[in-house]
Formats: structure tokens, sequence, C-alpha cells
């Protein structure tokens, strides 16, 4: 599919600078939220009326756009609920002022491809630019349009992102659906708790991708999504996923799985477990991140770290020899149940 | 409410409305261009400004255009305000 | 394919629409008497008589899923789609709205403030909950897909569902939009300033601003490879090319540097030289902004511009599922060898003294052109080609 170049992360660990595994921390409450960064580069003027989503969307994707290797042909953003929190405001504005006399900066950040359209003014790039919305798998599908756009035009550099914040509409809704854990689980215990819930989360990661193989820091060879509740469809999948895409020979060393907590869930875990040989190790991130609809960004962002040599934090390891350089993750991750993704990501031999 | 008063009024209204975080009522001059150079605010400001001249002080502009004649700096949207306001 | 909007609840009844000039906006809708005078282009379907017609009682289907399923399933039909070529793990489902479930804001905003656990509402206000729903109603196993990137969003479906073809990722492809009339968009453009306060003049001098609309539209597309000769085909997608404007958030740089991209990188896309160009379905939406500048840019781009018209002067501004609309009357253009007149046109805009064609009539077409324009700069051009 794609070579990936730079990666850049703003979650709610210290990942902006760089990945440093001893800075990691346990998740403490039920919102992860980032620590943003200072946004050197982006005018006040601009960051004043921007959303949280929309600040870390642009702040991930300003400094890939400033030094991509080349030319960057295009933008390409997986959000799912990036603009939902403008949109409720200016719901509330709708609500408080009968007269219908309305400011409209958050009806105009509330579109999805607010932060696309913004990075194409701050770095005027008339190039192609898109926004993916296709809730859990937003991020899949940008990750797909990457894998057309590059296909296509061979010497093309493209800035890809997965952008999502908490809000607090969304935070309520998923809320009220029964998403979250009503408080949060014991330090060292949060897969464990065999309780309903996961914890909510955001964050921004950004990557620079091409054909080229010069220089790059991994490689996503292959793609998959499904739509299902059935862990017999998520296996079957899987098996076929790995049949088409795996050489002869070749085997995957780790499975970044995206086990959130939540109890209800874990089946489609296990199915995907049951589909790996024995020698697989497997580590989880979602205790880092949180749970949101782009999570999938944040496990390819940590993919890149682990596959460029960096050691896996032991909090991470589930199964597994911590210490194994790792050449070939299976990431598999999905959305409340109901949309799954399987993507194939490899090291890239210097 | 004398015109200083108001002017200074206007200011903290203008930072809060249109999110100014960077700047406090002590770094905007009463002659400062909204637009251009000065603050550098751009289309999507002035219809927000028209709201806060509709919302504060009673004052309706319909037509944009309209309102960037007045909208010019502190002291002609102070002027304009002195003489339109019904709030 | 499969359309409804404001002039029709099909194919059949849209054509009949344009060619008999009729216009879906009205100032007298279904809205609260707030909105009271505000042209509006509705469906001509409550969303009760929606629910009736389609057999979907779920409280939670929205009625920007419901247009959806309309068009859907004249599309499929249409296309001689078995269930299980629909639901086929090579066919895909691609889609553009910008409203999605927000069409109902006003009761999720209660239930959210009322803290209603049980309200149905809650995983339908986003974008993607039209096209999930299309998802769970037919079991797609394919690649599906939802696009936002304002009004055109469908126009950016249609070029990707082509991509997808063309690359053997999918064999057949599903693309169109979706958007319904909602108080969150009718107040989000008010406070733009940007909403006329008449029926819309797309191009003429005396415009004042848009119209909204609603509707829903998909097209069927299928690969070369493989295609069943016996089977009807209403035209090619022959070129396409996505840009962004890079200028404001809401509207197009002075001299149209989006647009004129847009449509140069279609053609060169599509192998085509300006002149190849019979008619082109503008975006054309009645603002002062938009319609200035791309008026500029087909003069930059044409230097004598084809004959052109804006659908958008019959079925007003369907946001998300505009471009999607906007194909299927190209297609039909194309199949019939016509031009539909362009609706409330009275005189040129001095600057450019560009004028749409007013007056219906058969013509030699060979390619037609669909542009749309959205927020945040996004412009993107369709060429399709007679099959």
């Amino acid at each position: 599919m794609f070579y990936l170049h730079q990666a850049v992360c703003i979650s709610p660990q210290k990942t902006f600078i760089s990945f440093d595994p001893n800075l990691l921390e346990e998740p403490v409450g039920i919102k992860l939220e980032v620590i943003e960064p200072s946004y050197e580069g982006v005018p006040r003027n601009l960051l004043r009326r921007m959303g949280k989503a929309v600040r870390i969307g642009v702040g991930a994707c300003m400094p890939i756009l400033r030094s991509a290797p080349g030319p960057v042909a295009g933008i390409i953003i997986g959000t799912a609920n990036g603009g939902t929190e403008d949109s409720f405001r200016f719901l509330e504005q709708i609500i408080e002022f009968d007269d219908g006399v309305l400011t409209p900066g958050n009806f105009v950040q509330s579109t999805s491809n607010a932060m696309a359209s913004q990075l194409s003014m701050l770095d005027g790039n008339k190039g192609y630019n898109l926004t993916h919305v296709h809730r859990g798998l937003a991020f899949e599908n940008a990750v797909l349009d990457a894998a057309l756009l590059t296909g296509e035009d061979e010497q093309a550099w493209y800035v890809l992102a997965g952008v999502d914040e908490i809000s607090s509409s969304n935070f309520t809704l998923d809320s009220l659906e029964g998403w979250y854990k009503k408080e949060h689980a014991a330090p060292g215990h949060f897969y464990d708790a065999d309780s309903p819930g996961t914890i909510a989360g955001e964050g921004a990661a950004a990557f620079s991708v091409s054909r080229q193989r010069q220089n790059a820091i991994a490689r996503v060879d292959a793609l998959a999504t499904l739509h299902s509740h059935e862990p017999a469809l998520v296996r079957q999948r899987l098996d076929r996923f790995l049949k088409d895409h795996l050489p002869d020979g070749t085997a995957i060393d780790l499975l970044l799985s995206g086990e959130n907590g939540d109890c209800r869930l874990q089946k489609y875990y296990e199915a995907c477990e049951g589909g790996l040989s024995a020698g697989v190790s497997i580590a989880r991130f979602k205790h880092l991140c949180g749970e949101y609809p782009t999570a999938s960004s944040f496990a390819l962002w940590l993919a890149c770290q682990l596959l460029s040599g960096a050691a896996l934090p032991g909090p991470m390891l589930k199964q597994g020899d911590p210490h194994q350089p790792f050449r070939k993750i299976l990431i598999y991750n999905h959305y409340k149940g109901a949309q799954h993704s399987f993507m194939l990501v490899s090291a890239v031999d210097r | 409410m004398d015109k200083t008063e108001l002017k200074q009024q206007l200011k903290k209204e203008v930072i809060q409305f249109l999110n100014l975080t960077s700047m406090t009522p002590e770094s905007i001059a009463d002659n400062e261009p909204f637009f251009g150079e000065g603050l550098g605010l751009d289309s999507i400001d002035s219809l927000e400004l028209i709201v806060l001249l509709h919302r504060q002080y009673g004052i309706t502009i319909k037509d944009p255009k309209e309102g960037r004649k007045v909208l010019v700096d502190i002291e002609t949207m102070a002027d304009y305000i002195e003489q339109h306001r019904t709030k | 394919m499969g359309v409804i909007s404001a002039i029709g609840h099909t194919v059949a009844e849209n054509h009949y629409g344009l060619k008999n000039g009729l216009c879906g906006i009205k100032t007298d809708t279904q809205f609260p008497s707030r909105y009271a005078g505000i042209p509006l282009a509705e469906v001509s379907l409550d969303n009760e008589a929606l629910r009736e017609k389609l057999g979907v009682y779920d409280p939670s289907v929205t009625r920007t899923s419901l247009l959806a399923l309309h068009a859907f399933r004249e599309a499929v039909k249409d296309a001689e789609l078995s269930e299980k070529e629909i639901s086929s793990v090579s066919t895909a489902l691609i889609g553009g709205t910008t409203v999605g479930g927000m069409c109902q804001a006003d009761e999720l905003y209660r239930d959210i403030t009322s803290a209603y656990a049980d309200s149905p509402l809650l995983s339908s206000y986003d974008c993607a909950s039209v096209f999930l729903f299309l998802q769970e109603q037919y079991q797609l196993q394919g690649i599906i897909n939802t696009i936002n990137t304002a009004c055109s969003s469908a126009a950016n479906a249609i070029l990707y569902g082509t991509r997808l073809i063309r690359s053997g990722l999918a064999r057949k492809a599903i693309v169109g939009g979706a958007d319904s009339l909602s108080t969150f968009t009718i107040n989000g453009f008010n406070a733009l300033h940007i909403l006329s306060p008449e029926i819309c003049m797309p191009f003429d001098r005396q415009r004042q601003g848009l119209n909204l609309g609603e509707g829903a539209a998909f097209l069927v597309l299928e690969g070369e490879e493989g295609l069943d000769p016996h089977k009807k085909i209403y035209a090619e997608v022959k070129g396409f090319h996505n840009t962004s404007d890079a200028f404001h958030p809401t509207s197009l740089s002075a001299d149209g540097e989006g647009p004129f991209l847009a449509m140069q990188g279609a053609l060169a896309s599509a192998g085509l030289s300006a002149g190849e160009v019979d008619l082109i379905n503008a975006h054309g939406t009645g603002t002062e902004n938009n319609d200035l500048s791309e008026s500029r840019a087909m003069l930059r781009v044409f230097g004598k511009v084809p004959p052109f018209v804006s659908t958008k002067s019959n079925t007003g501004h369907t946001l998300g599922a505009a471009a999607a609309l906007e194909a299927v009357y190209s297609l039909l253009s194309l199949v019939h060898q016509e031009i539909y007149p362009s609706l409330h046109f009275n005189e040129a805009i001095p600057d450019t003294g560009l004028q749409p064609v007013t007056t219906g009539q058969p013509s030699y077409l060979r390619q037609v052109m669909s542009n749309s324009f959205g927020f945040g700069g996004n412009c993107v051009s369709l060429i399709f080609s007679k099959s």
C-alpha cells in the first residue's frame, strides 16, 4: 500500500515531541484528555476560533506539512466527531436566542471538514482535500484513500490524519448509551475489571505518506474493514485477510489490540486472538489514549514507533516477549462492536 | 455611561465575542483598524460583531456591507452605538 | 440511478420537473412559524408519509436516512442489482451528507439536557448514521464510507467510488448523497447572511443568496470489466478532480482559483479539451460570492463558456446531496440529449455577461461537466460522457 515517513501524535500521553515509554502513565478518571502543545506556527488569530478537534488536528498536521520530504499533494483527514461540539454550541444559541440573530462562528466550525480546509488555508495547499467521517472507520477510510492516491501517483506526498475530541456532547451521548464505566478502574486493572464500559479518549495522529521507500519508518501493507456484530464473522474476515496478505513464510509477531476494558466486547478480541498462532505477542493501547472512533490512528502511530525500534512498555503487554524487535504488526480494532478493522504494518529495512 | 467607559466595555465585549484570547482591553487602541493590518479580523468576525451590536445594544444591521462601514475600529463603533443604541 | 427532491420522488418525476421548469422552492412550508416566509425546497412527503411508504418505523431513523433509503431503493432497482450483488463484498457504498441526523437536533438536544437514556436518537445524530442505516438494511459487506466536505460531499463520494473501481478494490459502487432540511442549517446559513429572502436567482445580477433544499440521490457505478452487455448504461464517469481553494472558510477567492483548478484538472483527467464540454451543471447557488467566482473561473477555463445551467433554481441547495442530484440531472441531459432551463434568471452579472440557458431545448451533448464547491473551499468537478 504505502510508506509512512513521519508520524506526529497529540494524545493524553506525552507523545508530541517523541515517544518515551518511560513517560507513559496509567489512566486516571474516565476521561483521558490530550496534552495540548503550544501550537507554534499557528497564527493566534486562527487558533482562537478553532474548537478543540480542529486545534489538535491542525497541531498534529502542521509539523508534517512543514517538514514533509516533498511538496504535499493533498490532505486526507478521518474524523467522526470533529465539529460535533461546535454543532451543539450552535444549537444552544438557536435555543437561547429566539430572535434568530446568531453568531456564525460555531456553525462554520461545525462542518467536519473545518480541519482539512483550515490546514489547506494555512499551508496555501490547493491539492486534494478530503474528510472521511464514517464513525469507527473514519480513519481507516482515510488510510484507504491515501493508498489509492499514492497508487495513482507514486511520486506524490500526502498528509494523512485521524482526529477526534471527547467533547461534552459526545461524552454525554455516549454515557447515556452506557458506553463508559461509572468509575475508573484501579491502577493496573484497566483490562481485567470485568465490568461494562470503557473510558473516553481523544487524540490526533498525523503522518506523511508516499510510495517512496527511502527513509520510511514503516509500511502499511494491507487494510480490511467489516461491519458486523458477529465474532464468527470477525474471525472469518481475519482468516481471509491473513491468507491474502501474509506472504508465505512470514508471520505476525505482534497484535496491537484495541481491547478497551469493556467486558461486553471481549468476545471480538477473543475471536481475533483465536486466529493467530501461539507465538504472537499481544499488546494493548487503549489505556493510553482512551476510546474514540479514530483511536486506530493512535495505534498506527504506536506501530511506527515500535517498528522503528522503540521498546514496548511493559504495561502494554498482554502476552509474549516485550524485548523482541517487531517486524510485522497486526492492528485489530473495533468501535462499539459494530465496525472492525485489520491493518498490517511492517518494518522497513534501512 | 460616558464614551470612555463605553469604549472600555466594548473592548472587553469584542475580546469575549471573538475569543481574542491573546488580547487585553489595554492592548487594543481606539483607532486600531479591525480589518486588514491591525486586529486582522475577517468577514466572519464582522458578522459576529453585528450580532454583538444586536445583543448588547439592541442595534440591528441587516446588510453586512452596511456593517463594514460602521465596524472600522473601536472609536467608530462606539460613536455608532451612542447614536443608535436601544439598550 | 435514483433521486428524490422537491421536484419529484423518482427519476421520472424529476425529469418531468426539469423539462417543464418546475420550481420546488416555496415559502409555505412545514417548518415552524418562526421560519415562515423563508423560501425552502422541501420534499413533499413528511416523515410520517416517508415511514409509511418505506415501511420503516424505527424512531431512531432520521429524515436524512429515510430520504437516502428512498433514493437508494430506486437506484438499485433501476440497476437491476440482486440482493446478493448489493451485499457482495465487492460492492461499495460511498455517501455524502452534511446534516446527517442533526435534522432532529432539537429533539436530541432536549433528550441530552434531560439525560433521557432511552432516546432513540443517541446514536443517529452523526453523518455516518445515514449510511450505517443503509448497511444494516441491506446487510452490506463491502467498503462503506461517509464523506463530509460540505456542499461537495456527494461529488467526492462519486469520485471516490470511481477510484475504488478503477483500482480493483470494488467491482460496483453505489455512490451518492442525502441531506434534509433542518433548523440547524437554516439558522447557520442565515447567520452567514447568505440565505436569500426571495426565491434564488443563480447567476443573476440581482441575486441575494441561496435557498436551502433537501433530497437524496444515488448512482450505481460498475467497472467496464465484466460488465453485462445487456444492461442499460446511462453514461461514463470520464474525468474528475478535487482541489482546495485555500482562501476562506465560507467564501471562494475572487478569481475562483479553486473552481478553476478543479475544472481544469477534470478536463486533464478526462483527456479532453475545453471545447469538448457541451454543457455545465454549475454549482450556481445564487450567492453573490459563488456565482461571481464561479463565472470568472468558467471564463478562465473555457474562454467561450459552453451552455450552463443551475438546477438549484429548481431544487434549492441540497448541500451534501447536491452533487448527487446534479449528477443524475447531468445524466438525464446526456441520455435524452436535452438541456433543461435554468430558472429565475433575468439579467447577467455585469462583470461577466454570462447567461445560463433559460429555455429548455434539445441539444447534441457528448460531455456534461458538473461542479460543486463547498465550505472550506473544497472544489470538485466531474465530467460525464455519453455512453
